[in-house]
Formats: C-alpha cells, structure tokens, sequence
C-alpha cells in the first residue's frame, strides 16, 4: 500500500504543479537544471581557480543542503498558502482526517514523495547535465557520480531538518524553535572535526563509514521527526471578535490612489494585510535571505584572495529586487475569488496590491536599508542606496505584476515565465553590483552611470505597468 | 422580452468539453431554473452568462449586453452568488457589503436591512474567516441582493442555510420576481427548484436535455425529479 500512496502523491504533485503552471513550462524546467549543471562543470575550473577547490566543494554542500531545507519546508508549509490563493484543497496527505491511516505514516510517506519528487524534477537532470559537462572536458565520470551522490545525501540531510522542524511546529512553536536549535548545535558539535556534511567529508576523504553516516543522518532525523509528528493535529484557528469597521475610514485615505486603482479595493485589501498580520511575515521573509546575503559577502572574503566589500549599494540592489517577495505576499493573503462576483478587472486588483506595495510596505526594505547602512558605517551611501533600492524595486516589482498578476509563486513555477523573469532581472542587477563596488575608484563617473540606469529602470517600470492593462484586464479571477 | 439569451455555447477545458452548444432564452420576470446532476454544466454555463469565463464557442446576451465584449457592463447590471462560499477573508459582513456598494456605486443602499435579514447582527467584529459555512453562505446572499439589479444569478444558494433563514431567502425571491425581477437558478435541490421555478432546464453531460414549464409538467401530472430521473437515468 505505501508503494501505491507514494505513487499516488507523485501524480498529486506533478499535477498540482502542471495546474498553476503551463504543462509545457513545468516540463522545461528539469532541461534548465540540466544546462545549469553542465554550465556548472564548464565553468568549474575559474571558479575552483578563484574559490580554491575545497571551498567550491564546500559551497556546493551548503547550496544543496539549503536546498533541501526550503524544499521542506515549502512541502510541509506551502499547502497553507496554496489554499489561501486557489481556496480549498485537499491533498492526500489529509486523508488521515477521514480515513482509517495514521496521520505518522502519510507524513512518512510524504517525506519520501518529496525526496523522489525532487530528484526526478532537480537533482538528477543536474547530474545528467553535470556529467555531460564532465565528459566535454574529459573529467572522470564516475568521480562526478561520486560527488552527485554526496550531494543528494546532503540534500536529504536538508530536508530531514525541515521534516522534524515542521513536526515539532505542529506540537507548539517554541518546541520547534527550541528543537531546531538543540538539532543545529548537535549537528555542529558531532561534525566539528568534520567536512560541513558527512556526504563531503566520504568524497573527499573516501572513508567508507562516513558514507555510511552519511546515509544514517537523515533516516535518523526522519524517524525521529515521524515520531513527534503529531496524530490529532488540529490547526490553530484565529477567533478573534470585536474588529472595528474600518472600510469607508480606509477608503477615505486611499481616495487619492483612485488614479491607479479603486479606492475601495485598496482599501480592502489594506484591511487584509493588516489583520492577517502577513506584515511581520514580511519582514522575517526579508530577514532570511539578507542574512543568506551577509553570510555569502563573509564566505566570498574568506575564498577569494582578493578583498571584495559589498557597500549600501550593492545592498540596496538587493534589497530592491527583494521587493519581489514583498508584492507575492500580498498575492497569498487572500483567495480573490470574490472579485468574480463584481463589475472589477484583475487588473484593477492587481493595481490595487502595487498601491500598497509603494505605501504601506515601504518601511520594510527602508528599516533593511538604514540598518545595514548603519552596520556598516556607510550613512553617506544610504540616500544613494535608498535611490538604487527604489528603482530596482519598482521595476522588479511591476515586471512581476504584468508577468505574474495574482499568482506570482505559482506563475514562477513555470521554467518560461521564470527563465524571462530571470533575463529580465539579472543583467541590471549585476551592472549595478558592478558599479556599486567600484564606487570608490571614480565616484562621479559611478553616480552619473548608476543615474543613467535608475532612469532606463524608471522608464521601463512605467512600461511594464502600461502593460499590466492590456495583459490582465480580461483575465478571469478562477 | 428576452433578458439571457445564448447560441450554440460550448466551453472546452483541456479534454473536457464541459458544454456542448447550448442554446436558451430566459424571459423578464422569469424564475428560471438550472438543474443537473453533478458535473453536467451548470456552473460553466452560470459563469460563461455572468462573465466570469469565456466561452469558446457561441454568444451570449445578458439584459441586451453582449457577454464576451462587455463582461463588466453585465456584471454592474446582475447579482451573482457563485457555488463557493467565499467572501472576503478578513472583511467583517458589514465591510463586505460596504465594499460591494461602494463597487456597485448602488443608491441608497440598505445595509442595516440586510444585516438584520439575515440575522447578521450578531456577527459584528467578525471577520468573514472565522463564519460557518452557512454564515458565509449569508454574507454571499447578501452582497448580492444588496446589489438592486433586476437579473440574479444564484448558484446553489440554499446550500448550508438553516431551513428557516432557506424559507426566507425563498420568499424575498418569489416577491422580486412578482417585482419584475428575473432569477437564474442553478441547482439540484429539485424540491426548491420545484417550488419556486416557472419554467426548468435539465442540462447533462453539456447539454440542455429538457426545457419545459412547472406548469405544464404539472398538468401531466408528472414533478421535476420523475423528469430528471427519466432523463439523466
């Protein structure tokens, strides 16, 4: 029967992915991981020169285990957003709520969905790709096989860490506060004399029994996660009573907005991002690819030889295209199904969320901004930075609304929209980095260049939200 | 005086062909209604009337408005309660409807009526999230008959109510269409369907099956659920 659920889950996941995103994009997407992999071995040897060889083994490890990590927990988190945009879905992973099958077991079996699931889409056509690149340039096949192995084990090491740390959230949220970090301090004391994984340390080292725990660590994550996987978990249901109609003193405020959008959609969709709290989820989703930033300038200094100091520029780059993320959370709060029902056009609720996004989510990139500026005692490239962030943003983020509409996570599951996206975003992004860290060589010629680009950007934010009309106006809400 | 009119209407989702030309006319103060079992067509053919999908083939009219060219022109002159239950998360039911008129730019707009008709009174400081089903339901209802048009389209809207605020909802339906009101009724609740319509249609796999008026069908002594049976049996 676990063979037939497992089996089942696949065809679940390949399906729920094929319904949000085009068939032929979600196809694409395991040929785009096969030339990234064998890009990667193309390129291997600059960035071995450059990084040093264990260093880019290392870099490897950490990549693919975060990867594992967020894969996790986009498995074991994601259906909650999932049912806030498309409304109910049921999955097979409830059916324990209905039928006679432990609530252990389905998650069990999910876990290993995921692990198969992923390897198919992602890290097998990486290793086709990889040993492609490996055979072009005549390196050893089955060393490249070695190290593909290596690198799965490190994944499903990430990914048994999601598994437990989504088992003990369902018990309580310090539980799994607490036990995430009891499990990182473990891991870290264990391996201390180790390579970051055991999966490395046997590659590089060879000794059998590394490989063996190697393997042991993430089934022992796993069995200890299915153990606390809670059998009646009942999701906390927020019961509050006693909100003040605040619509008509909301729409008021946003009278002036009504240029872009109407007033009262803003309004309402105002009132969803401030009782939904999605603010504070804002703002820890800004936190963690930030500290993935400052944690990559920290690992690209102790790599490289040569000294490379990312300034308030380059983070106001970053920080701007982070704005991304700050428009898909306002797409996630809420199903607009209701819309269906009214004389409105996607396109006016699409406006509506890049009203929003320009007003009442500002403060976030903004805090980021001043307090990177103010860690790194760069106060006079704050007012640049902030300018950098501002353009980046609004271009990034109106690309994604005429791109994306309402659906952005689910759209950029699609290879095509993303590979777009990806062209789109990359070359300005590192045009900017490049003359964000060359600021100090010839200043006015840097401000005059990184002015010439905050322009085009400005320009073409305008042109993409012209195009937000034609593109979504007959759009359907479903 | 026609007020739905459509041609040879077909939807085709992927593989499926969830509508096989379709024609039908739904007269001024008519109590039409929709019936088939599930999965016939129903819901594809009330969202393709109302605008909120496009057909791939055929016309539609909705109050002299061509659907597929003026999708928001019909939408401002009709009231929709689609099949799910889904109003605005976090609004409370008063927002909700403030929002709907505030939409609708709808005149003298009974708000206070309508939260005490459906007994929402109690309800003030909820968000629509933490309703039942059946409140939920009330919130869709609402919104739209707050609406004041003179077409409604109502996709099982008797679904999760309570049988007394069901006989309510009955009864302010009969009294608009005697108003001059028309009503568009998807639903497989024969026995509401029997009671309130004027004249029916039994759509399955995609395709009108039956059109026939109560009346008649009573003078042949026959209801709507012998007639369904006969067919989609």
């Amino acid at each position: 029967m676990n063979k037939l659920i497992i089996h089942k889950m696949l065809l679940e996941e390949i399906r729920l992915n094929t319904s949000f995103a085009s068939g032929k994009g979600f196809y694409a997407f395991p040929i785009l991981v096969v030339l990234a992999g064998l890009l990667a071995v193309l390129f291997s040897d600059e960035i071995i020169n450059d990084m040093g060889y264990s260093a880019f083994l290392e870099s490897c490890h950490i990549s693919i285990l975060f990867y594992g990590v967020f894969t996790g927990f986009l498995a074991f988190f994601g259906n909650d957003f999932l049912e806030r945009i498309f409304g109910y879905l049921g999955l097979i992973i409830g059916l324990p709520s209905t039928q006679p099958i432990s609530q252990r077991r389905m998650t069990m079996l999910y876990f290993i969905k995921e692990i198969i699931f992923y390897s198919i889409f992602t890290l097998v056509p990486a290793l086709i790709g990889a040993l492609i690149g490996a055979y072009s340039i005549g390196l050893d096949l089955i060393n490249v096989t070695k190290f593909g192995l290596s690198l799965f084990l490190s994944f499903t090491t990430g990914l048994s860490f999601a598994y437990l740390t989504s088992s003990l959230y369902r018990i309580s949220l310090p539980f799994a506060i607490s036990g995430g970090l009891l499990l990182i301090l473990t891991y870290g004391f264990l391996f201390r004399n180790f390579q970051i994984t055991p999966g490395l340390d046997w590659y590089l080292n060879g000794y059998i029994e590394m490989l063996f725990i190697a393997m042991i660590v993430p089934i022992l994550i796993s069995i200890i996660a299915t153990i606390f996987v809670h059998e009646n978990y009942e999701p906390k249901v927020m019961q509050k009573i006693g909100y003040k109609d605040r619509l008509a003193e909301y729409t008021k405020k946003f009278e002036w907005a009504k240029w872009m959008s109407v007033p009262v959609i803003v309004s309402k969709e105002r009132i969803d991002l401030q009782r939904s709290q999605t603010g504070t989820k804002m703002f820890f989703s800004f936190a963690f690819p930030l500290g993935i930033l400052t944690f990559m300038n920290w690992f690209i200094d102790k790599g490289l030889p040569i000294q490379i100091d990312f300034n308030t520029i380059f983070y106001g780059v970053m920080i701007g295209f982070f704005g991304t993320m700050l428009y898909s959370w306002l797409n996630t709060i809420d199903s607009p199904n209701f819309y269906s029902t009214l004389p409105v056009t996607v396109s006016e609720v699409i406006r509506a969320r890049l009203v929003l996004f320009l007003t009442i989510t500002w403060w976030i990139p903004l805090l980021f901004m001043a307090l990177i500026a103010y860690m790194s005692s760069e106060m006079n490239l704050l007012p640049i930075g902030i300018v950098v962030m501002i353009a980046v943003g609004i271009y990034i983020v109106n690309y994604t609304a005429w791109t994306t509409g309402l659906r952005t996570n689910s759209a950029l599951f699609d290879a095509i929209i993303f590979i777009k996206f990806f062209f789109v975003s990359v070359p300005p992004m590192i045009a900017m980095t490049i003359l964000s860290l060359a600021i100090n060589h010839k200043p006015s010629v840097i401000l005059i260049a990184l002015a010439t680009i905050c322009g085009f950007l400005s320009l073409m934010s305008i042109f993409f939200y012209n195009k937000i009309e034609t593109r979504w106006k007959t759009e359907a809400f479903d | 005086m026609s007020v739905i009119s459509c041609k040879a209407l077909s939807k085709k989702y992927d593989d499926v062909l969830a509508l096989n030309g379709v024609d039908l006319n739904v007269e001024k103060g008519e109590f039409f209604g929709l019936l088939g079992p599930n999965g016939a067509g129903k819901t594809t053919l009330l969202k393709i009337l109302t605008g909120q999908i496009g057909a791939t083939e055929g016309t539609a009219e909705v109050l002299g408005l061509d659907v597929e060219k003026d999708r928001l022109g019909v939408k401002r002159k009709i009231g929709i309660v689609p099949e799910q239950e889904s109003p605005p998360s976090f609004l409370t039911p008063r927002e909700v409807l403030e929002m709907v008129v505030a939409i609708r730019e709808t005149e003298n707009p009974e708000i206070e009526w309508w939260l005490e008709f459906f007994e929402m009174k109690p309800l003030e400081g909820r968000v629509c999230r933490n309703l039942s089903r059946g409140q939920r339901q009330k919130v869709m209802l609402a919104a739209a008959f707050i609406s004041q048009t003179e077409l409604l389209f109502l996709d099982e809207p008797f679904i999760n109510l309570d049988p007394i605020v069901q006989t309510k909802v009955r009864d302010w339906l009969v009294d608009f269409v005697k108003e001059g009101g028309t009503v568009f009724l998807n639903t497989h609740m024969l026995e509401n369907a029997q009671r309130l319509c004027d004249r029916a249609a039994i759509i399955h796999e995609g395709k009108i099956q039956s059109l026939i008026s109560l009346e008649k069908l009573n003078q042949q002594k026959m209801n709507l659920e012998e007639l369904f049976r006969e067919i989609v049996l």
